[in-house]
């Protein structure tokens, strides 16, 4: 059982260590400090009313560890305007919640007045680089805090990219001061569905930028003569993503790393052992610097 | 790479994208087609990965119903409520990226394809969940103890008013929704509730583990319902029905069960004092 020291209270950083997502059937047992995980992550969303058991159990859970705050419903790269009312939101829970990091997705999400409440993938274009650098710069301005942006697994590629995504990730970079959140299953995920070169991936990102890592399993779907691949986050991780987690290690260096499983989540024991394996990734690291 | 075919700007991608995902399936076949000409063609068909995104969409917004309304679910069966929750997004789709909300106005919209019909009773059930819904992520307030009641100069009493728990939620219904909500829970067998049980009055209370929805007398929810909109003690017995040698009774209940948050007087300006948030809907 880990003790509420005063490196784990609200606002503390979080460390290069593995992290889990708070999930309801493990509320009880993270809230008293049981699992021995570095960090916690959260959907930001969940956390927008002034009540309910899941906002209990996050509050008890922070007395023993940092925590990330991870959005999945502002849409910063959709043409229309941001929601402003839901920015509001994400505010105020960031304020209650005092995360160490906060982050949201490279998408867009609504259009028309409609919510599609998913991760849409924007072509990586130059209007939409500007675009989601204005809007990243207007939640960073907003928040008072820098943001991590993700980068998506997609299930298609626009005929209109003119850019790779490293090229694109890091002009938004460079144009807002935002940081990158690196899904390691997203590049697998799209290095199967769309010929991405995740090894070129991970050698092109802006290292600096890169401040937290996610490593998730995924669905496998045959279309024809063809793999498509789900991203579901609802198995264990896979050895090729292993593979390119430690690659990326190699070049960053230890990095925060969250072990994400939102679908059939299963045993905290499961998601404790997933994080193990990423610390001795990093730790391995370590080793060979010193 | 080479010269695409198809290059809009991006609002026309997204206004493409949009059509495509949107409720209307018989139209957005169309879109689909129209959002395939943007997407590089490397032998899997294109049509074959929007339809990805199209799936994504509708299970997100069908599971956040689902989530909302399991009992409803389990009672007109999983097929008929996909095909329920599907009509549902055309005349209400999502309008925020919390998919909390997305739920909202399920039990007026059942209230509008049921009434009238032998299936009028799920659009009660319905508002019987989100009630639940609203209840459960309320902020809870700490109970104060009926000492201050007890401590209050009889006639001083008359004039007091009772501060409710903002999560408390009152339901009423010609049906006997709370018997089919009791019936219908994940660890019960789903037997069938017999319609001549008649109508029931729910009180959804918030508590330290979840939620107690309560089966109150009529008399008594409308007391709780009087009270809940600011009246006084004096004025809620008025108006409801509780006889008054059952208002003990009722105020030991409201104390037991943690809902009294504020023992006080009478607004100045002898306006009713109606607590935000309360959603009472009366007997029928």
């Amino acid at each position: 059982m880990r003790d509420a020291g005063t490196n784990r209270l609200p606002g503390a950083p979080i460390p290069a260590r593995a992290g889990i997502g708070l999930r309801s059937p493990h509320h009880e047992d993270v809230a008293t400090g049981q699992p021995d995980v570095a960090w916690l992550e959260v959907h930001t969303e969940n956390y927008f009313h002034d009540g309910g058991p899941q906002l209990r159990a996050l509050e008890r859970a922070r007395a023993h560890y940092p925590l990330s705050l991870h959005g999945v419903g502002l849409g910063l790269g959709s043409v229309e305007p941001l929601d402003r009312g839901h920015l509001a939101r994400v505010k105020r829970a960031v304020d209650r919640l005092e995360p160490a990091l906060v982050s949201e997705h490279a998408c867009w999400g609504h259009a028309g007045g409609e919510h599609f409440n998913d991760l849409l993938p924007l072509p990586y274009t130059e209007e939409a680089v500007e675009l989601l650098a204005t809007r990243v710069r207007q939640v960073q301005e907003f928040l008072g805090r820098q943001i991590l942006v993700e980068n998506l697994s997609s299930y298609f590629a626009y005929s209109a990219s003119r850019l790779t995504e490293w090229e694109f990730l890091a002009a938004v970079v460079e144009r807002s001061g935002c940081g990158l959140l690196l899904d390691v299953n997203n590049l697998y995920v799209n290095s199967v569905n769309l010929g991405l070169d995740a090894a070129r991936f991970i050698a092109e990102v802006p290292a600096e930028a890169v401040q937290e890592i996610h490593l998730a399993g995924h669905r496998r779907n045959r279309i024809g003569a063809r793999d498509l691949l789900i991203d579901d986050h609802g198995s264990a991780v896979c050895a090729e993503v292993w593979s390119l987690y430690q690659r990326a290690i190699e070049r960053l260096g230890p990095v925060p790393t969250l072990i994400e499983w939102d679908a059939d989540v299963p045993a905290l024991e499961v998601l404790v052992a997933e994080a193990r394996k990423a610390d001795t990734v990093m730790e391995r690291s370590r080793e060979l610097a010193a | 790479m080479n010269s695409p075919p198809d290059v809009p700007a991006l609002a026309e991608l997204q206004a493409r994208f949009a059509a495509a995902l949107g409720a209307d399936l018989a139209r957005s076949d169309d879109h689909s087609a129209a959002l395939a000409g943007c997407i590089v063609d490397d032998g899997l068909a294109p049509e074959a990965r929007v339809q990805v995104y199209r799936n994504n969409v509708r299970a997100t917004f069908e599971g956040a119903l689902a989530r909302t309304y399991p009992v409803l679910r389990r009672r007109v069966g999983v097929a008929h409520f996909a095909s329920l929750v599907e009509d549902y997004r055309r005349d209400h789709p999502s309008r925020s990226g919390d998919l909390h909300w997305t739920g909202r106005h399920f039990p007026e919209w059942m209230a509008s394809r049921m009434t009238g019909t032998d299936y009028a009773w799920l659009a009660d059930l319905a508002g019987l969940e989100w009630a639940c819904e609203e209840a459960l992520l309320a902020v809870r307030s700490p109970p104060a103890s009926a000492d201050g009641l007890a401590r209050l100069a009889p006639e001083a009493l008359a004039n007091t008013t009772l501060g409710l728990q903002p999560g408390l939620r009152l339901v009423g219904s010609a049906f006997p929704v709370w018997s089919v909500w009791q019936a219908n829970q994940p660890d019960s067998a789903g037997d069938a509730v017999d319609p001549s049980l008649g109508a029931q009055y729910v009180a959804v209370v918030p508590g330290d583990d979840g939620l107690v929805l309560h089966s109150l007398p009529v008399e008594r929810f409308d007391f709780v319902r009087q009270l809940a909109a600011g009246r006084t003690l004096e004025q809620a017995l008025d108006a409801s029905r509780l006889p008054v040698e059952l208002l003990g009774e009722a105020l030991a209940w409201l104390f037991g069960s943690g809902l009294v948050t504020q023992v006080g007087a009478p607004p100045q300006d002898g306006a009713g004092r109606v607590q935000a948030g309360i959603g009472a809907r009366g007997p029928t």
